[in-house]
């Protein structure tokens, strides 16, 4: 597990957005698939290796777990496994988003400057 | 091809390509990377829209990933042969500076070769069996079990040596009885559990069933012996069957 999926380092956009979609509750793996696609308003589409991959790194890392598994009423009668965000998975999320609007501060300044 | 019947088919071909996962991986998410293969091919069948090249994407993706897999598991188990290694050389300095002080300890360049694999090996079993459960009481039965079983396997060696009695050889059934139930309870807790019961148990009737012929101050030291090793058995037993319970929970 690399720092990038610990939280002490900026994340991977992958790992953002598994860790935003799951901030809205547990999802299963392709439910997490259409909350990104859904929170990137469709310009990050992300395939099952990459999502699984991420996953199984996050799993590692501790900030995400497997929930249960259990039937989704929207869609067939398959069993599928669902994954919630772990007290870890939500402080990295949280310090990630903390990063970010220091970034754009830093930004923000940097262009009202310049123009 | 109808719609379903082409799903099906696509999804038969995705679950070929995820066997090329490392074994944990693709016990862990095959199943649901099987399920989200399908119901992005269903999304996209239902929508009409354009299948060839977006299959094309998915397993090209997959296949990137499943590299990457594949590179880190290698790369793990590189430094695990490392460290195996390394405490192996570590293990082996034991008879090796007792050869130098102890006297009448003359072996072989040879057996310093066979105690090194030795210990390697049973280092390597560790690592790679150990490694296929996270609870603490699996790990701990497959030392117990690895370090009863090569005590057993040594002890008898010497043991054989010494005494040129080829009936003492029967002591290895009990490890031919571990390796026949490990390989059929496909190293999960409950099998292992019965291993490692039924090792026990066939220790127990050779000591009792097969006459030493030793003195009886060595008899004394003999059956202690065999008593502790049951025992060693039964508790890895006895593990395997606590990680084997805390699973179904």
């Amino acid at each position: 597990m690399t720092k990038k999926e610990t939280g002490e380092a900026p994340l991977t956009p992958a790992v953002l957005h598994i860790l935003l979609a799951l901030s809205m509750g547990e999802r299963h793996g392709y439910g997490i698939m259409k909350q990104v696609e859904a929170d990137s308003e469709g310009k990050v589409k992300m395939g099952p290796g990459t999502l699984y991959g991420s996953m199984g790194r996050m799993m590692e890392a501790g900030l995400i777990r497997e929930s249960d598994k259990r039937v989704d009423p929207q869609m067939d009668d398959e069993r599928r496994i669902y994954y919630k965000l772990t007290g870890a998975g939500r402080a990295a999320l949280e310090a990630e988003l903390e990063r970010y609007r220091g970034v754009v501060l830093v930004a923000e300044g940097r262009l009202a400057y310049g123009s | 091809m109808a719609p379903d019947h082409a799903g099906r088919h696509y999804r038969t071909l995705y679950s070929t390509l995820l066997r090329l996962y490392p074994r944990p991986f693709h016990d862990r998410f095959g199943e649901s990377m099987e399920q989200t293969f399908h119901d992005l091919c269903r999304e996209r069948e239902c929508a009409r829209r354009e299948l060839f090249w977006f299959l094309t994407w998915i397993f090209c993706e997959t296949l990137a990933d499943i590299l990457r897999e594949n590179m880190t598991r290698m790369s793990e188990l590189g430094k695990t042969t490392l460290r195996v290694a390394l405490v192996a050389l570590g293990l082996l300095m034991v008879p090796l500076v007792a050869s130098r002080m102890v006297a009448g300890w003359n072996w072989r360049a040879g057996s310093f070769v066979i105690v090194y694999f030795l210990f390697f090996a049973t280092g390597m079993a560790y690592a790679m069996i150990a490694r296929k459960m996270g609870a603490w009481s699996y790990k701990a039965g497959v030392g117990v079990a690895l370090a009863a079983g090569f005590a057993l396997g040594w002890s008898n060696m010497v043991h054989v040596a010494d005494s040129e009695n080829p009936a003492n050889l029967l002591y290895y059934s009990v490890l031919v009885v571990g390796g026949i139930g490990a390989w059929l309870a496909r190293m999960e807790p409950r099998g292992l559990a019965r291993t490692l019961f039924a090792m026990a148990a066939t220790l127990t009737l050779i000591a009792v069933m097969l006459p030493s012929g030793a003195p009886p101050y060595l008899a004394r030291n003999m059956a202690i012996g065999h008593s502790l090793l049951v025992a060693l058995f039964a508790t890895s037993g006895l593990l395997f069957r606590h990680a084997s319970l805390a699973g179904l929970k």
